[in-house]
């Protein structure tokens, strides 16, 4: 288990500020944030390599914030390996253990025992983030910091360790915490994932619930929403505060319906390209379902989907539907469409 | 077409430049290992007094890098990491004997170590004679050229990125285990390359040594003796080994150098 509880660190001029959250144990947790949002220094700070400014840090429910690196019992693999170059791939991997048949073990479930005797130096970069992870896991830690640790590798070597490194922490029971930029990543490994934005905690919760319900436009923005409009959000009826209620959203152009707890005032409506449906026919508006006549601007492919670019009352709209169906609807730049989006599609935040 | 005539005349200009700088450098060089070179390595053999003042130069620079290393890698170590409160501060001090004039180095060494002062007196006491011994000299030579151990062991560590020690400690190193078994082996070559350095520079001290002990001599002060007592023709195979000598430590640095691995770990 990894408790943090309002821990602060500062790298040079950057400063995480009061980051609480658990990650239980023996659940993999995922760290998303754009670049220079604190995440390796959150994950410097749990190995003790990084030290603390506040708050403290709780390993296996025990305070470990004045622990030093080598007794808290946590591996920690960075995106560019740092494998030591004096020395050989075998002596790497079982730099941390003494049991040899460990290092040889977890050598051959990730793949790396084929490269042992060759020399750092002629590793590719797939290769060395392999070795870095097997050298980590060779001690067997009970918390396994990550960081960035499939980037250099292959698609398809990148799913065969990813899936590995999933049944060996599934077996081992071992607390992960993975600093990723990859959202399939993310919501395919993750039991939990957090948004990190200019050194706070913006956001926690499972992974579809960052997706599907950002707590903020500048979280939905930064998980890859295509559709984050600004404007004044309704609260109807009597419904109490910070229920899930059914709410209305005036911006940018665009009247809607949808939902969340929102308090009512300025905020923000979110809409998945995946959940607007284009047709040629007109559509009832209803309730349950926002309709929105508009233009389409551009049809780009996107590998067998289409990102479908629409102008609905001067704002932009965009759907991502499959290339089948934007080939059976006949979509072209210029066409006009109905854009239907059900209320419980947009996000209101 | 009037930049070619001009491009030209900078070229010639650059080179030009580089042969003059080269000729200047040179020229003293080799007009001594000609006039001197043949009838200093025929001295070397019989010269007992020569002998004599190479070997205790080669002792005292060997000795005073020995104990340099000993107490320098830790501070650059130190340094390097910006362990120390006001590092930067305790930085330039390092340094500045550097940009002292050497006579003026060994005026501040006998005001600091001379009979008359309390140091002096003590060290006097427990039969330990800074003033007129080897170990003035050693002294002197440490005061001169440990800060370019320093400085360069400071830099080859600096260029071992901190995170090789941070991963070593997460498996299991203590602080001093990860240095040695990690920093000190990835910096291993720069910081030989900075004891060489600081051994040859100790080897060609003459200012400081000078005022702290004439006697017995120092292979640069044997051969200003030999120049002030009878003239150039009798300095002259002197300096010529000497200047021989002094392409060893050169020899080394540049087979080092060309060494294979790069001489900077990043990951």
């Amino acid at each position: 288990m990894i408790a943090l509880e309002r821990l602060s660190a500062r790298a040079g001029s950057f400063e995480l500020r009061e980051v609480s959250v658990t990650v239980p144990a023996g659940s993999w947790g995922i760290v998303l944030g754009p670049a220079g949002s604190g995440k390796t220094t959150l994950l410097e700070a749990i190995a003790g390599v990084r030290g603390t400014m506040g708050g403290r840090v709780i390993l296996r429910g025990e305070d470990a914030t004045s622990l030093p690196p080598e007794t808290r019992r946590v591996g920690i693999v960075y995106q560019h390996a740092f494998l030591f170059p004096h020395l050989s791939v075998e002596e790497n991997i079982g730099y941390g253990t003494r049991d040899i048949e460990a290092a040889r073990e977890i050598s051959a479930r990730l793949g790396c025992g084929g490269f042992a005797g060759r020399s750092v130096e002629s590793l590719s970069g797939g290769e060395r983030q392999i070795v870095a992870l097997a050298r980590a896991l060779a001690p067997n830690p009970d918390i396994l910091l990550l960081d960035e640790p499939f980037a250099a590798l292959d698609p398809r070597r990148r799913a065969r360790v990813r899936a590995e490194l999933r049944r060996v922490q599934r077996e081992r029971g071992t607390t992960v915490l993975h600093v990723t930029h990859d959202f399939v990543e993310a919501g395919t490994l993750g039991d939990l994932a957090m948004v990190l934005q200019h050194g706070t905690l913006a956001q926690v919760g499972t992974p579809d619930t960052l997706f599907r319900r950002p707590a903020s436009g500048a979280v939905a923005d930064f998980l890859g929403a295509e559709n984050v409009y600004t404007g004044t959000v309704t609260r109807a009826g009597s419904r109490a505060a910070d229920v899930i209620a059914t709410l209305s959203f005036s911006g940018d152009g665009l009247e809607l319906t949808g939902i969340g707890d929102h308090p009512g005032g300025v905020g923000h409506a979110v809409i998945r390209g995946e959940d607007v449906v284009l047709s040629r026919q007109p559509a009832r508006p209803s309730s349950a379902r926002n309709v929105l006549e508009g233009t389409i601007l551009e049809v780009a492919p996107d590998g067998v989907l289409a990102r479908v670019t629409l102008s609905t009352g001067g704002t932009t709209l965009v759907a991502i539907i499959t290339q089948v169906s934007a080939h059976e609807l006949g979509l072209a730049a210029g066409d006009a469409v109905v854009a239907s989006v059900k209320a419980t599609a947009v996000h209101l935040c | 077409m009037t930049a070619r005539p001009a491009h030209r005349l900078a070229t010639a200009g650059v080179f030009g430049g580089a042969v003059l700088l080269l000729a200047l450098l040179a020229l003293p060089v080799g007009a001594l290992i000609i006039r001197g070179g043949a009838d200093g390595i025929r001295q070397l053999g019989a010269d007992r007094e020569l002998q004599r003042a190479l070997s205790l130069t080669a002792l005292a620079a060997t000795s005073a890098t020995l104990l340099t290393i000993v107490l320098g890698t830790p501070l650059a170590y130190l340094l390097a990491r910006d362990r120390l409160p006001a590092g930067s501060l305790i930085g330039a001090l390092v340094e500045l004997p550097l940009l002292i004039p050497h006579p003026v180095a060994g005026i501040a060494l006998l005001l600091a170590f001379g009979r008359a002062s309390p140091a002096g007196a003590a060290l006097a006491r427990a039969g330990l004679a800074i003033v007129g011994s080897p170990l003035g000299i050693g002294l002197a030579m440490l005061f001169v050229a440990a800060p370019l151990y320093v400085s360069a062991a400071r830099e080859s560590i600096a260029r071992v990125d901190r995170r090789y020690e941070d991963v070593a400690r997460t498996l299991g190193d203590s602080p001093w285990r990860a240095v040695r078994r990690v920093t000190l082996p990835l910096a291993g070559r720069g910081l030989f390359a900075a004891a060489v350095v600081m051994w040859a520079r100790a080897v060609s001290e003459f200012g400081a040594i000078v005022i702290l002990t004439y006697n017995p001599k120092v292979a640069s002060v044997l051969s200003y003796d030999r120049f002030t007592a009878f003239g150039l023709d009798a300095a002259l195979p002197v300096a010529a080994v000497l200047v021989l000598l002094a392409l060893v430590p050169l020899l080394v640095l540049r087979s080092l150098r060309a060494g294979s691995g790069p001489l900077e770990h990043s990951p």
